[in-house]
């Protein structure tokens, strides 16, 4: 199964995000304007990346969603639910830049937290995290520590926890900024797996345009100053196999995000993350 | 393993060693009198020929000293409990920690003296209490603050009650935090039992002893009660630090699995 196929097949409306605009410090003399009448449409099944100049609101956008900020104007609708409604039914699971594992638990406890706290019952938490260990290729690290583990390891161990209770969407905050060139290729390859398997609309943050390009259905470019969606491009590069990075669509999906990126007065210095300037 | 702790426990010998055979010879070089300074072979013989009296005086302080530290423990944690959901910076534990530093705790132990029996333990006990509560709660109240942002917003993402945040990610979070106000807390209980017996009360403890012994110019053994405080309160630092260790898990000990 594509991703495109999977996005034919499955054409509701995962988020609906219409003239939504977000202020911090409104009044005062820091006040920022974060968002500023942003649209945005997301399938379900889709994966799209946000990509911008740092500041330019990417998190802030996720955190919306996420409804661990509030917003000031606009309407956001997740699976047709305000973001509350759908954060409190558990909608979607969240991975940040920083894995943000509980030291004191082991791999395997930290994975069943989210369930734990939907009150799932022992031996179906212990079956469940086994499964995602399996999923995430940690099962011989189940019950080492957190600090144990390499920062890779963490970020899958991460990723595991977001998906611990099902949900239908995952925002992914940057999950791979930290990690070295070759490690972050490998997850990549990992999270279009785990995609393929669980046909998760994601939603996901980052600063490397080739990362972008390869892993999404959809780049979302956005602008700072105030925060808007100035380009959304569409990548059509099928399924993704070991030639796919140096293809010559791959390069043009590439570039056509770069152009996207600069046209709007940025430099866009924030852009030059490893692989970005092949 | 053996010559890693022998490593660990050479340099500390070898500096005491040096300072106890200076100051000995520095006593009988000069020819100082004990009311100046005792020798060490003074204090040591002193020590040995009294050691029932030690151990009886050392017994008694080190039992208010240990009561003093439950309740003040029991006490700081119920107060950082309450404060945490109070206090969210910790930029507020600090000038409240410092505050209640300069308050002449020891002090109040005359005046505690007179609303309890005298004859009692309890108004030391209280004074100790009343000590070891400020480190447990300025420690536990930063640990249970000083929570990782992201961490929160994941718990925030998990629909977690603060209940239930305080439970999973605060209290286990504040564990390292308070195992530093008890290694504070524990030497700290010894001097506080100690100092407030030289207000009046029952005679049988070190601080008692101390000053009698110091009353009647018997310096030797003034300095063996105080080498017997000094050991006291060795004690219950190295019984935190054991307890330490047993409860929070220690990277060396998690087993690999290949
Ligand atoms: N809690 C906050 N209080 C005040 N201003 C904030 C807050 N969070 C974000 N901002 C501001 O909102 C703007 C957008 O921030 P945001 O973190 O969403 O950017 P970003 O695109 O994620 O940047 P980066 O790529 O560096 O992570 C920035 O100008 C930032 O200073
Ligand atoms: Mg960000």
């Amino acid at each position: 199964m594509t991703p495109t196929q999977l996005d034919s097949k499955n054409p509701g409306s995962a988020l609906a995000i219409s003239g939504l605009s977000k202020v911090f410090n409104a009044g005062n003399p820091n006040e920022v304007t974060a968002l500023s009448d942003v649209h945005l449409d997301v399938h379900t099944g889709e994966f799209i990346s946000l990509i911008g100049p740092s500041g330019c609101g990417k998190s802030t956008l996720l955190r919306v969603i996420g409804d661990l900020t509030g917003f000031d104007s606009g309407s956001v609708q997740v699976s047709g639910k305000s973001p509350q409604d759908a954060r409190k039914e558990r909608l979607y699971g969240i991975a940040f830049q920083q894995a943000a594992l509980f030291d004191w638990r082991t791999v395997t406890r930290n994975i069943e937290l989210p369930l734990e706290l939907a009150g799932w019952q022992r031996p179906q938490r212990q079956e469940r995290s086994a499964e995602l260990l399996d999923m995430v290729q940690l099962s011989e690290f189940a019950h080492h520590r957190p600090w144990e583990l390499s920062g890779g390891m963490q970020q899958r161990v991460a990723i595991a926890r977001s998906l611990a209770v099902d949900p239908p969407l995952l925002l992914m905050d940057e999950p791979f900024g930290a990690l070295d060139e070759m490690t972050r290729e490998r997850m990549q390859n990992e999270l279009l797996k785990i995609r393929m398997e669980t046909g998760k609309t994601i939603v996901f943050v980052t600063h490397s345009i080739p990362e972008a390009v390869y892993l999404s259905d959809r780049v979302v470019v956005m602008s700072p100053r105030p925060g808007r969606i100035t380009a959304e491009i569409d990548v059509d590069l099928g399924d993704r196999e070991e030639m796919t990075r140096e293809s010559d669509h791959f390069f043009r999906c590439v570039t056509s995000v770069r152009e996207a990126l600069r046209a709007h007065g940025t430099s866009n210095s924030t852009s030059s993350s490893p692989g970005g300037e092949i | 393993m053996m010559n890693t702790k022998l490593g660990h426990v050479w340099p500390p010998i070898l500096v005491a060693t040096l300072f106890l055979g200076g100051w000995q010879l520095l006593v009988v070089v000069q020819d100082l009198k004990p009311f100046l300074l005792p020798a060490p072979s003074l204090i040591a013989s002193e020590f040995s020929s009294g050691a029932a009296m030690m151990w009886g005086a050392a017994y008694y302080t080190a039992t208010t000293a240990f009561l003093g530290l439950i309740s003040g423990t029991v006490l700081g944690l119920i107060t950082a409990l309450l404060a945490q959901r109070f206090i969210t910076v910790d930029k507020l534990v600090a000038p409240l920690a410092a505050g209640l530093a300069t308050v002449p705790i020891i002090a109040l132990t005359p005046i505690l003296n007179n609303m309890f029996n005298i004859t009692s333990r309890t108004p030391r006990v209280l004074v100790t209490a009343i000590i070891v509560l400020f480190p447990i709660f300025v420690n536990v109240t930063r640990g249970l603050i000083q929570v990782h942002a992201t961490q929160l917003e994941l718990m925030r993402s998990l629909n977690a009650t603060p209940r239930t945040t305080l439970r999973v990610l605060r209290i286990p979070n504040a564990i390292p935090f308070f195992f530093t106000g008890l290694k504070i807390a524990a030497p700290l209980s010894v001097i506080a039992a100690l100092v407030a017996e030289y207000f009046g009360g029952p005679q049988q403890g070190l601080g008692s002893r101390i000053a009698s012994a110091a009353a009647n110019t018997a310096y030797g053994r003034a300095w063996a009660y105080v080498l017997a405080a000094i050991i006291t309160g060795l004690i219950f630092y190295l019984a935190i630090i054991a307890l330490e260790r047993l409860v929070t898990p220690r990277k060396a000990q998690v087993s690999t699995t290949t």
